[in-house]
Formats: C-alpha cells, structure tokens, sequence
C-alpha cells in the first residue's frame, strides 16, 4: 500500500495537482459543499423517518425527492475524493483517520440504502436506524477533517507518528 | 480599544490558551465548525432552491423556511462558537489572514442580504406563499444568498491554506504539511 502510494504519488497527474496553489483548496471545496449537499438530504430524510419534518408528504415523495441528490452527491464526492487521493496518496493512506471515513461511509450508505428500502414502499422504518444513519454521517464529516489531524487524534496509533 | 487590540485580547485569553494546550481541541472544533457550516450551507439551499421555484414547488415557502431554518441557527450557532475558539487559538495570524477578512465580509453580506429580504418581501408572502414565480425580489435575494454562501465555504477553505505556520503541530513530527 505505501509502495502504491508512492508510485502515485511521482506520476505526472499527481505532481501536476500538488505544485498547483489552488487545486486542492478548490477541490477540497467544491468536496465540502457536497457534503452539505448529502449531510442535508441525510438529515431530511432521517427526520422523516423521525416524523418530524415533511410529515404531510409520505415517505415515498421525501424518498423521490432526495435520493436524487443524495445519489448524485455522492457520485461527485466520490470523484472529487478520488482527485484528492492522487494528488497525495501518502498523506490519505498513512491516516487512519482515512480508513475509518471509508469504513464509515460504507456503512453509512448501506443504512441509506435500507432505510431507503422502506421509504419506497411508504413502509415503517426504524427510528433507531434513522438515528444511527445521521451519527453515521456526522462521523464520517468528522473523521474526513480529522485526516489533517491524524498525529494529534490518533498519538501513538497514528501510522504517522 | 482597536479591532486588533481585540484580536489580541481573544487570543491571549483563557480560552485561547485551553485551545493551544490541548492537542484535540483543534481537530474537534474544526470538524464541529464543518460540520455546522455544511448543515448551514444545505438548509439554506433547501429553501432558496424553494424561492428560486426549483425545488418543492408545491409547499409553502413560509412552511420550507420555518422547517428549514430551526437548523439553520442551530448550526449557525454551532459555526460562531467553534469559529470563536478557532480564532481564539491563532488570533493574530487569523486576524490578518487575507481569506478570513473576506469570509467575514460575505458573512455580513449574507447577513444584510438575509435581512433586506425579511423588512422586503418576506413582509407580504402571505401574498406569494403558493406563487410561481417567487417576487424577483425574492428570487434575487435567493441566488445571492446561494451565491454569498458557496463563496463563504471557499474563503473558509482557503483559510486553512493560507494561514502559515501551522501551530498545532507538534516540531518533532514529520508530517506532510503541503495539505492542511
């Protein structure tokens, strides 16, 4: 894996990302208003779950309306992180604040995904699960910046340190 | 007192030195701020993609603003405090940060665009609740709110790199600070 990530770090793509002043903070950018984007739809659709917010639509309009953005959300948050890798692969898989992002948004997907099962049908869906999903996703906002930090959050854990 | 004796007096407080001290500190409070300001930046959107008639057009605006907005000033609230302690650990650097200055100025504009829309239009929506289109007052305020915000987020970001010396790493370290 650090071998990897060194390799990728010298090609030309990556070097050309890194030397420039205003790549990354641009596409690091352009990475926080997605968050916004999906954090938002998440938190709409949990609270209707929740029945606190939208409760005169059913479940299946909210679903209708957000998974959209949701799926195109994180389709670009995809592509913008995956810009952010090349252009410094050491720095993402030496954190392991960054594993534990992916493995969060994993899991955080798969808890969409079935609460999303239910919202299609107009079905009851776990209020639990709800909750869980927006912890999910807050974690996953957290650890992302936390990869800055990954000495600082992690001591002796850090593979930085 | 001046703006900078101020910056000065917030750095050098309390709560500035907690901030210094403790190595979690900065990473929890920047992830809150992000935290705060993405939920800020959606729930706007939320409701002036609803203004602008793109989203949502069959629910009362006055029905998306106040479902929206509950959260929008929690998480704004959020976003000042942990901002606050930010500045407090680094204040004379953020203080005279090119992109700090920026940010503040489009979050009074935000603020001012915010409020001429409430004494303006928002006044009569009763009138326009259901209507399609918006009043293009209402639609202006609209876009420059999105507008305003996305550049809010960008000064943000651009803060981290333009700052300089990153104190909050430890000397003995070696870390890769081309990315904040």
């Amino acid at each position: 894996m650090e071998q990897f990530a060194q390799w990728l770090q010298a090609t030309p793509l990556s070097i050309a990302i890194q030397s420039s002043s205003w790549m990354v903070p641009l596409l690091q950018s352009i990475h926080i208003v997605l968050i916004g984007v999906v954090f938002v739809s998440v938190l709409l659709l949990v609270l209707r779950v929740l029945g606190v917010a939208r409760t005169e639509q059913l479940p299946s309009v909210v679903w209708a309306q957000f998974a959209p953005w949701l799926r195109r959300g994180v389709t670009l948050l995809a592509l913008t992180g995956l810009v952010l890798i090349i252009s410094e692969p050491v720095r993402e898989f030496t954190a392991v604040s960054f594993w534990l992002k992916m493995l969060l948004l994993a899991l955080g997907l798969s808890a969409i995904a079935v609460l999303g099962k239910a919202l299609r049908r107009d079905a009851p869906a776990s209020r639990g699960l709800a909750v869980l999903t927006l912890l999910l996703w807050i974690a996953v906002i957290f650890f992302g910046r936390a990869i800055a930090y990954d000495v600082e959050v992690w001591g002796a854990l850090s593979f930085k340190a | 007192m001046t703006l900078q004796d101020l910056a000065q007096t917030v750095g050098n407080s309390g709560l500035g030195a907690w901030m210094r001290s403790n190595v979690l500190a900065m990473p929890v409070v920047e992830a809150a701020h992000v935290l705060a300001a993405v939920t800020v930046l959606g729930t706007v959107l939320v409701v002036d993609l609803r203004l602008l008639g793109l989203t949502d057009r069959l629910r009362r605006v006055t029905v998306v603003s106040s479902e929206m907005l509950r959260y929008t000033w929690v998480a704004f609230g959020l976003a000042v405090i942990t901002g606050v302690m930010m500045f407090a650990a680094n204040a004379n650097t953020y203080y005279g940060n090119t992109a700090f200055r920026i940010k503040l100025l489009l979050l009074a504009g935000a603020g001012i665009n915010m409020a001429i829309f409430n004494l303006g239009s928002l006044r009569r929506v009763v009138q326009w609740d259901l209507q399609q289109p918006a009043p293009r007052a209402a639609r202006v305020a609209a876009a420059l709110s999105v507008l305003l915000w996305l550049t809010i987020i960008f000064a943000g970001r651009w803060i981290g790199f333009t700052k300089g010396y990153d104190f909050a790493v430890p000397d003995n370290v070696d870390l890769d600070l081309t990315i904040p």
